[in-house]
């Protein structure tokens, strides 16, 4: 951390201009991360930080239109990377707040706890995280991970669960995003609950282009996509059932640093919480992925249609 | 492919601010790259086994995916412009320390001798004769490094920052083909009046080389 | 630090690393692929066009401003733009790398044949050898250490390039660098690096030997030949 510092102000010193704090994604070297004693503050602003998959800047985009009609300065930093750069990034205090799912995030910090229900994967959770972050409530919104086939394979291998994947061991081909062949909703817990071995673990995007893409072009066998996508039901995808509860439930839960939740900021996210369902944050995506609108339009009008901005 | 340009008319905006920021980080990695390289070169040229393994090294360097840099600095630096700003500087280096050192090389040993001969000191020799000689040269470096750099910006895309190339990552994950096509022809553009100013620039440093085109 | 290198050579030289569709040599092998087919593309469409305005003295500007244009493509940019013009297929990358490698070839054939001794070439003509003949008899003899020269130049930046392939679901060297970040595995990225790294430091060094080795008569046409580039 003092290293850290040291350095970027060595390059601030020493670069020609400095920073200022533009709009979406662009960093400032200014922004200092000391904590604050006691109860933490959103008066210095806050950055949000998103994953780089469109629901997640979806979510990104929304909770800033809250914190903006509750009086917090917000600025968004699209596109991060995976959760295994942005929470290091969040630890290190290059952003202050992310958009998280409550079973994902658990098994990133604790990957031997098998809470399934939300009340004690919150508990779970706030046992797990690391000093300096905290969750706020989870809302009422969900999207897990799921693993689909086409109906064409389904057929072929009579494939309905997870676990009928065991019997075609070798034969086929999964493609997700690289960080699920290591992580355990993906190709370890697959291996490990229900026996699968892919013949190749092929890597793409989260939920994008590329694994859409390779599914719809017989290039990948199952596809690892998230349930809040319109896709899967209007080309006709089968969903893998998981009937040993592989992948657990996956409220959308905000993880923010110590320092900057203050109660503005908790009640501000918990009314977003409480007023987003599924369906809408379901088709929020598909507007962003189909009708090409922007990820900060889309939850701006959402916003404004809900008495949230 | 067509392009929406309703969607231009309503990002002016962003454009114009991922514009700003993508030329900022080009502009500070040739700046630290200058800051850096001079001395370098200097030593690698009067210290004739430095040289070689300076101009190696930063070969090998050169040979490196940027975005394995950028990736391999996140511990150091985090997602932040300093990662960005580090990474494009190793790379303007490689061009900037080898350009100086062929510009020092191609000052005569005489006109060195004569300022020798005339009582002028080495710092003052090194400052007011061989580097406004092998100025030339280090500006050929500094306009290649300057066009690399802004090309370059956008690959710290991958690491959230990037300035126009997150256009390229938005355009991608959405399939939408606007944001990509715009942030191509700004690059290439902020690139072609980068240059177009740097010679500008060059043409008033050195009057002495305006007499003879 | 230290345990990072520690990391890598266990990484680099563990069997199950190696072997595999994952694995190193697989890996190696696509990447090697990739490079040279694109640079052989490359120098298909760059040596051609590059003796031509050689020969002829015509497009001197563009083959001078080439190089700079060349420079000032985002790689990035065209990969995604080929990628959602044309759908998921190996063509945006090769697009992507031909467009880096060509201006360097060009660059570096323009600079070749200018350097020929203009007498030379009279001498030719008045010998009574063809518009043909004196290019392909004399100038290209004269001017291959710089093609040489801009074909290495381009190979190089093509390999560290030939990384932004796995960006596209496609292997290579660069699968370990997007993999690595992906999974923030660090030893991972530098695996990667190292490994491209050292597939153009042997290039390089193959290339220069063969260079000296059949140009050593002429060496005083060698030249440093113009500064590499990155755009990726």
């Amino acid at each position: 951390m003092n290293r850290r510092t040291l350095l970027g102000g060595l390059l601030a010193a020493g670069s020609v201009t400095t920073l200022s704090a533009c709009s979406s994604g662009i960093t400032s070297l200014n922004e200092s991360s000391g904590s604050t004693a006691g109860g933490g503050s959103s008066k210095g602003g806050i950055t949000i930080g998103t994953a780089n998959f469109t629901e997640n800047q979806v979510l990104g985009y929304l909770y800033a239109a809250a914190l903006r009609k509750a009086g917090v300065q917000v600025k968004v930093r699209p596109n991060l990377g995976t959760r295994e750069i942005v929470i290091p990034a969040l630890k290190a205090g290059d952003i202050d707040l992310l958009p998280e799912y409550q079973g994902a995030l658990l098994n990133y910090l604790a990957p031997k706890d098998d809470s399934s229900e939300p009340g004690t994967m919150q508990n779970a959770l706030t046992l797990a995280l690391p000093a300096g972050l905290q969750v706020l409530p989870y809302g009422q919104a969900a999207d897990s991970d799921c693993f689909v086939v086409t109906r064409a394979t389904a057929r072929k291998y009579g494939l309905t669960s997870l676990a009928d994947l065991a019997k075609q061991n070798g034969r086929l081909v999964i493609g997700a995003a690289p960080e699920v062949k290591k992580r355990r909703v993906g190709a370890v817990g697959l291996q490990e609950v229900y026996g699968v071995e892919f013949k190749e673990f092929k890597s793409l995007d989260s939920d994008g282009p590329l694994v859409k893409g390779a599914l719809k072009k017989g290039d990948v066998d199952v596809a690892n996509l998230f349930t809040t996508d319109t896709d899967i039901a209007a080309n006709g995808w089968v969903v893998l059932a998981d009937p040993k509860n592989l992948i657990p439930s996956q409220h959308i839960v905000p993880l923010i640093a110590d320092r900057k939740a203050d109660d503005t900021v908790r009640k501000a996210l918990a009314r977003l919480g409480n007023i987003l369902t599924t369906e809408q944050l379901t088709q929020l995506n598909s507007q962003v992925d189909n009708d090409k609108k922007d990820p900060e339009d889309v939850a701006d009008a959402y916003a404004k249609q809900h008495g949230l901005a | 492919m067509t392009v929406d340009w309703s969607w231009i008319g309503d990002h002016t905006d962003d454009l114009t601010s991922l514009t700003l920021s993508h030329l900022q980080a080009a502009m500070t990695a040739v700046f630290l790259g200058l800051v850096i390289s001079l001395p370098l070169a200097v030593l690698a040229h009067r210290v004739r086994p430095l040289r070689g393994f300076l101009l190696g090294l930063s070969n090998v360097l050169f040979t490196i995916p940027s975005i394995a840099i950028f990736v391999l600095l996140l511990p150091v630096s985090g997602l932040t412009r300093t990662t960005t700003v580090i990474g494009l500087t190793v790379y303007t280096l490689v061009v900037l320390l080898r350009n100086t050192v062929e510009g020092l090389d191609s000052v005569p040993a005489k006109t060195k001798e004569a300022a020798k001969a005339m009582g002028t000191r080495p710092l003052r020799t090194l400052l007011t004769v061989e580097f406004p000689l092998a100025l030339p040269v280090i500006f050929a470096g500094v306009r290649i490094a300057t066009v690399m750099s802004i090309s370059l910006v956008s690959v710290a895309t991958y690491i959230g920052d990037g300035g126009l190339g997150q256009l390229f990552t938005d355009g991608f994950q959405r399939d939408f083909p606007t944001p990509v096509i715009v942030g191509v022809v700004l690059t290439i553009l902020l690139a072609v009046v980068a240059d177009a100013l740097l010679v500008a620039l060059q043409y008033v440093l050195t009057p002495w080389r305006r007499r003879r085109a | 630090m230290f345990e990072l290198i520690k990391n890598l050579g266990t990484w680099l030289t563990s069997a199950s690393q190696w072997a595999g569709q994952d694995g190193i040599a697989h890996r190696l092998t696509e990447h090697l692929q990739y490079s040279l087919l694109a640079t052989l593309i490359a120098a298909a469409i760059g040596l051609p066009v590059g003796l031509l305005i050689g020969h002829t003295g015509k497009g001197a500007f563009l083959a001078i401003n080439l190089a700079s244009f060349g420079r000032a493509l985002p790689t990035v940019g065209l990969v995604v733009l080929v990628f959602l013009a044309g759908g998921l297929s190996m063509l945006p990358v090769y697009v992507a790398l031909v467009a880096l490698a060509v201006p360097a070839i060009v660059t570096n054939t323009y600079a070749g044949m200018t350097a020929v001794d203009p007498d030379v070439r009279d001498a030719a003509r008045g010998q009574g050898m063809r518009g043909h003949q004196v290019l392909l008899q004399v100038e290209l003899p004269l001017a291959l250490p710089l093609i040489m020269t801009g074909l290495r130049l381009a190979l190089i930046q093509v390999v560290a390039t030939a990384t932004i392939a796995a960006y596209v679901s496609f292997g290579g060297l660069g699968r370990y660098v997007f993999d690595g970040l992906a999974q923030r595995d660090l030893v991972q990225v530098l695996g990667g690096a190292v490994l491209v790294a050292l597939v153009a430091v042997v290039l390089d060094l193959l290339l220069s030997t063969l260079q000296r080795f059949l140009f050593l008569p002429h060496s005083r046409l060698r030249s440093s030949g113009g500064t590499p580039t990155r755009t990726a």
